[in-house]
């Protein structure tokens, strides 16, 4: 494997020295662009108290390319969809290379605290949202406590 | 050098026939084919390329040459391309297109109109393709499209009072709708500029309304930068734009060249600020890169564009067709008809479908068609293979050799390799087998199953389908040899280029001719076949068949010399060849219209 970008060397050892609350990221040992991730769910949001798992991988053109990040832990969101994939736009059309692995987690914690049912991935999950909001939020929990519990 | 060759010929003919006859060359370059071949064609043509190619000599049916290789039916980009487009966006087509172009399609319109006329040798033939109002289109390469953005920025420019560099980002963020773009400049400037990233939020537009003028762009040598994307410290050039986000160039320039076949803005890496073209080169170090981004800018503006320009579908074709009147399409669809062009390349294909001409088909019966066939692909390409079982005694029986007339090895049975059927009434009359007779099948297949007749139908038409498209392959290459022969003939014996040309104008109606039989077949399968109008309209493909078989057999003639004392002959065997072909698609337009054929 190529030696490590600086750029991704320095990013690695701020997101471990200073982390983000409610969000972890660790490389792994055999492959330094490939992260495990965990978010825990915003207070006051569905996701309160679900602790969902994530991987980011960042590809050869990081950072003029997006890191590439997926939901692996179950979850009930209007722009998440079965397989995990997430639609944000910093990680589509709105990336800048000036952006972070740090930034992009940011965005997703902040996407689990405010669900945009008019912008959806998951299409289903959005027409939920949209049509009984209460409900969907209800299902959003369950979910939570069925698959994001705190081991 | 001979100027006149109209005596010669004996036909009627103006100069203009002449001189653009003669600027179509013989040997056709352009043999390419379209770029995105179906399924039909990876499928299943594999095979029967194999089978067919080895059939050339003794069939009589086969047809020796053509002017450029024919296409096969069915470029796939059609689907893709036929999302509808940003309904609110319009062009004044007539801004767009100077009166120049009309002059350009009338000189088209009026060499094709010539070249009809020349070989039909039929003054009262004045449709061309089926009655509809002439085509008005324009053929363009993406480089000439930008000029003519670039006319346009230039036009503009004084009522902007901004520069051409800002001009062309603001067209590109209007999709080159300038129209829409002086619309949104007169009610919200302020917004547009900071929406198009020529000033940026916290510096407001003051710097904007300076024109720039401190704007200090360019390159700059530093020591020890330390460039927050790559976070490697070292001495380097550098380039900010006024947000002074500074980053390294070799950062830029990745970041550039990965953006750069999107056509759209690219903007400062850390902010919204827009790089202009100029901006871009310099960074670049080149004046190609912002050449590349205009093209995909003017690329993505076809694509939201595609009702009134379509990309020539033939492989490393890069002629754009633009279509003046989009209204007339759904006018040649309720006539039956279809839209045919062709580009400055002489690749003729529809504009509404993509496929290649395919009349007496129209559009939906072609789709009807090439959906059919995909459907059926691997079977067809059993169908296709060389091999067949004996209708008799089941027999595998391998094919070699290009004539249909099969005899069984084991139980001496003859049969017809097209139809199955035995062959003594087939004759010496290759053709009769596409008399394809429903009630003779009832008869032969009383117990299979009415699906199993009805696949056995349109193996049968597809069978011949395509057998022309690949007889017309082979007659293509052949085509090359003769028009070589010729050319060197005409070197030696210092004739001029124009006496050859009778054969060029042969090739090119014969290869018309070959596909329009080859797409009869479709209508064929989608008519009654009770109706007294398909019987005729079979009538017709016969005529058609032998007309081209006979002038096809004048081209097999390999000494040029005797090619050329021949040429009043071939004249007159052209134009009937021509006159079969339009009788065989009037017909076709008829069964159309008559609601006699129809896709099922
Ligand atoms: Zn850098
Ligand atoms: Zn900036
Ligand atoms: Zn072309
Ligand atoms: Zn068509
Ligand atoms: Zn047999
Ligand atoms: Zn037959």
């Amino acid at each position: 494997m190529a030696s490590l970008p600086k750029r991704i060397i320095k990013e690695t050892e701020r997101l471990i020295s200073d982390p983000v609350p409610g969000i972890t990221a660790q490389p792994h040992e055999d492959n330094l662009r490939y992260f495990s991730v965990t978010i825990e769910g915003p207070k006051d949001s569905a996701y309160e108290n679900g602790v969902f798992e994530l991987e980011l991988f960042l590809p050869d053109d990081y950072p003029m390319e997006a890191p590439k990040v997926r939901f692996l832990t179950k979850i009930y969101h209007p722009n998440i969809d079965r397989l995990g994939r997430i639609c944000l736009d910093v990680l589509k059309n709105n990336w800048s290379p000036a952006l972070q692995i740090r930034t992009v987690l940011l965005s997703i914690q902040a996407l689990l605290a405010s669900p945009n049912p008019n912008d959806p991935l998951a299409n289903d999950v959005a027409e939920d949202w949209i049509k009984n909001e209460k409900g969907a939020i209800a299902k959003a929990k369950e979910w939570t406590k069925l698959y994001a519990s705190k081991k | 050098m001979k100027k006149d060759p109209i005596d010669a010929t004996g036909t009627n003919g103006s100069r203009s026939f002449n001189r653009d006859i003669a600027e179509i060359p013989l040997a056709n370059s352009d043999h390419t084919i379209p770029k995105n071949n179906n399924a039909l064609r990876n499928n299943s043509n594999q095979s029967n390329l194999s089978t067919l190619s080895g059939k050339s000599s003794n069939n009589p049916f086969r047809i020796k040459l053509e002017l450029q290789q024919p296409t096969p039916f069915t470029p796939d980009n059609l689907a893709e391309e036929q999302e509808e487009p940003d309904s609110d966006f319009e062009i004044d087509e007539d801004e767009l297109f100077s009166d120049d172009d009309d002059i350009f399609i009338n000189n088209l319109d009026q060499s094709f109109n010539d070249l009809n006329i020349s070989t039909s040798l039929n003054d009262n033939k004045i449709i061309n393709e089926g009655g509809v109002p002439n085509l008005k289109y324009d053929c363009l390469t993406t480089n000439e499209l930008y000029d003519r953005m670039l006319l346009r920025v230039e036009k503009i420019k004084p009522i902007l009072d901004i520069s051409k560099d800002d001009i062309i980002l603001l067209m590109q963020r209007y999709n080159w709708n300038e129209e829409k773009l002086l619309e949104s400049w007169a009610d919200q400037r302020e917004h547009i500029i900071e929406d198009v990233g020529l000033s940026s939020n916290n510096d407001g537009t003051n710097k904007f309304k300076n024109n720039n003028p401190f704007r200090d762009n360019s390159l700059q040598s530093r020591e020890n930068y330390l460039c927050p994307i790559c976070y490697e410290e070292k001495d380097c050039t550098t380039f900010k734009l006024e947000c002074n986000h500074e980053f390294c160039t070799d950062c830029y320039q990745r970041y550039i060249k990965n953006k750069l076949s999107d056509g759209n803005i690219i903007t400062c890496m850390s902010c919204s600020l827009a790089l202009k073209n100029n901006d871009i080169d310099i960074i670049m170090g080149n004046n190609d890169s912002s050449n590349i981004l205009m093209n995909s800018s003017i690329k993505s503006f076809i694509q939201k564009n595609n009702k009134a320009f379509k990309w020539c579908p033939y492989t490393d074709c890069q002629c754009i067709i633009h279509f003046k009147d989009t209204l007339y399409l759904s006018e040649f669809k309720r006539l039956h008809c279809s839209p045919f062009v062709t580009c400055k390349n002489s690749h003729k294909f529809c504009f509404s479908c993509g496929f290649e001409s395919h009349s007496p088909a129209d559009c939906d019966i072609t789709n009807a068609w090439v959906k059919k066939t995909r459907n059926e692909s691997d079977y067809l390409n059993w169908v296709l293979s060389n091999t067949k079982e004996c209708p008799k005694c089941n027999v595998n029986i391998e094919k070699n050799g290009g004539c249909n007339h099969m005899k069984c090895s084991s139980c001496k049975y003859e049969f017809c390799w097209i139809c199955d059927g035995p062959w003594a009434p087939h004759g010496t009359s290759y053709y009769e087998c596409t008399q394809y007779k429903n009630e003779k099948d009832k008869d032969k297949d009383s117990n299979s199953s009415n699906d199993d007749k009805k696949l056995k139908k349109f193996t049968f038409y597809y069978r011949i389908f395509n057998e022309h498209e690949m007889s017309a392959k082979l007659d293509w290459k052949l085509g090359q040899t003769v028009s070589q022969n010729v050319y060197q003939l005409q070197e030696k014996l210092g004739l001029s280029w124009i006496e050859g040309q009778f054969l060029t104008d042969s090739l090119k109606v014969l290869n018309e001719g070959r596909t329009a039989l080859k797409w009869s077949f479709a209508v064929a399968y989608y008519s009654d076949q009770s109706h007294n109008l398909t019987k005729i309209f079979m009538d017709n493909q016969a005529l058609l068949s032998h007309a081209v078989e006979s002038l096809s057999e004048m081209l097999t003639e390999k000494n040029p010399k005797i090619l050329m004392e021949k040429k009043n002959e071939f004249f007159n065997k052209t134009g009937y060849v021509e006159n079969r072909k339009h009788a065989l698609l009037e017909c076709g337009r008829d069964l159309l219209c008559k609601g006699i054929c129809k896709p099922k």
